[in-house]
């Protein structure tokens, strides 16, 4: 509940929370169906093709969908990228003064931080990081089985995965830091109604400002 | 007891009665080929054809003559399998019988067997688009093996340039062997007997591996086993993300609630 002293603000354009749920459920999906072909224990699911053939589908839309925005918001774009590899001296406090943050210290330690935080900017680079890995290599091991070298297929595969561990340990980082650390006080804060979940899946679309 | 298939290329005469009788037992499909200006057909292993004979010309002391050489080419049955280890559905296994076991059902397609092998034998059919593929090889004939038969492909061999036993027993034949022809071929060699780990099909060769169109010392490829590794580095990341930001839930948590009653808020 917003106090008088407390504003909201829109820190996200409504499409670019509509492309970042797009691109969430096509990654989901090819984290779940590329899961199968990792762990020896789930590869059974895999069998007949069908989980590559849905891989192969959510890929297409995993690619689709960053070139439709980036065709369609050409600015925003290269400021989502201009704001991901620009850091100052502030990125670096924050990054000394985070462990204790999120351990519940005081938030006056923190330094001043822009549209994102430095933690943020390192997830979305880890974001544009792993997309190029995955599309690069996940495009040779599509469309040039059986043309280029056992050899290059095989460390196309190491790099997918690598890729695959990266962009999954650091997802479940920022779910947990953008849903269910205790400071967030959202989905885990006991009395967190539909409003909290709304905004949530905002992105937060909208944010309390003091 | 480990079973294996000896080939013995100074007895083949390249009348491919293998690679039909293979066919046959397997029931699988003749393919229609063109002239490729050999008498090497089919061209390569395929879905279709699990077993052929490789031929091969070679220079016998450098003034014109020739030798004509026949190689088997299927799978040799690893014991160091490459295919099992890519392998993510249990698809490919390795039989107590030594072979390597393949079950078609549980097949995914992903193809990464065709890729590590070293000695290219797994074929899949379908195409890249979908995907939707599955692959193939030789089974070790394991409906007969099992039952006390001979592979069909030795069961055909006139020159008994094929042979099925335990391993230990062909081993000893092929050593024997070797010795015999050396005042022949000096270079010739058992293969499969130390390779990966031992092969459950040896071949003697006259010639060095290379001429036969064998690599000289098959290995398991880097990425191959740095895959296999990045199972656990993928498995030890998640759980240390899970098991740190777990932890740090609580205790940020416990600070919070303490931090509120220190203010006096309930």
């Amino acid at each position: 509940m917003a106090t008088a002293h407390e504003r909201t603000i829109e820190r996200f354009k409504k499409r670019t929370v509509w492309f970042h749920w797009i691109n969430t459920v096509a990654f989901v999906t090819l984290l779940v169906t590329g899961m199968f072909l990792f762990l020896p224990g789930l590869g059974i699911v895999a069998q007949d093709s069908i989980t590559r053939v849905i891989h192969r589908v959510a890929a297409v839309i995993f690619v689709l969908g960053p070139i439709v925005y980036f065709f369609t918001n050409p600015k925003m774009s290269l400021h989502f990228i201009k704001e991901t590899l620009t850091w100052g001296k502030d990125d670096f406090q924050w990054m000394k003064a985070a462990p204790d943050y999120h351990f519940s210290g005081d938030e006056n330690k923190m330094p001043p931080q822009g549209h994102v935080n430095t933690g943020q900017k390192m997830w979305q680079g880890v974001v544009i990081g792993t997309f190029i890995l995955f599309v690069a290599t996940g495009t040779v091991m599509w469309f040039f089985k059986g043309e280029v070298s056992s050899g290059v297929f095989q460390w196309c595969l190491v790099i997918h995965d690598l890729a695959f561990i990266a962009g999954f340990a650091m997802l479940l980082v920022h779910i947990y830091l953008g849903a269910i650390h205790p400071r967030m006080e959202r989905i885990f804060s006991f009395h967190a109604g539909w409003e909290d979940i709304r905004t949530l899946c905002q992105g937060p679309l909208r944010q309390m400002v003091r | 007891m480990a079973k294996a298939i000896l080939f013995d290329a100074t007895k083949c005469t390249a009348c491919r009665g293998c690679q039909v009788a293979c066919k046959q037992w397997n029931e699988l499909k003749a393919e229609e080929t063109t002239n490729r200006g050999t008498c090497e057909n089919p061209p390569d292993l395929s879905p279709d054809t699990w077993l052929k004979i490789k031929f091969a010309e070679v220079s016998k002391n450098g003034n014109g003559a020739i030798d004509w050489l026949f190689t088997r080419r299927s799978c040799m049955h690893c014991t160091e399998a490459a295919c099992v280890t890519v392998c993510p559905s249990g698809a490919l296994s390795h039989h107590k019988l030594g072979y390597v076991d393949y079950n078609k059902d549980k097949c995914t397609g992903c193809g990464y067997c065709v890729e590590a092998c070293p000695f290219k034998v797994p074929k899949t059919d379908g195409g890249n688009l979908t995907g939707i593929r599955k692959a193939s090889k030789c089974l070790f004939c394991r409906d007969r093996v099992t039952n006390g038969l001979q592979p069909a492909c030795v069961t055909t061999c006139p020159t008994a340039a094929l042979q099925f036993d335990e391993r230990n027993k062909l081993v000893t034949l092929g050593r024997d062997r070797v010795e015999k022809i050396r005042s022949t071929y000096p270079k010739a060699n058992l293969y499969g007997e130390k390779e990966l780990d031992g092969l459950h099909v040896m071949y003697v060769l006259p010639y060095s591996p290379e001429v036969h169109g064998l690599p000289v010392d098959p290995k398991v490829q880097t990425a191959t086993e740095a895959r296999d590794l990045l199972k656990w580095v993928g498995v030890g990341a998640v759980a240390a993300v899970v098991a740190v930001a777990g932890l740090n839930f609580l205790v940020a948590r416990a600070r919070m609630i303490q931090a509120s009653k220190e203010r006096g808020e309930s």
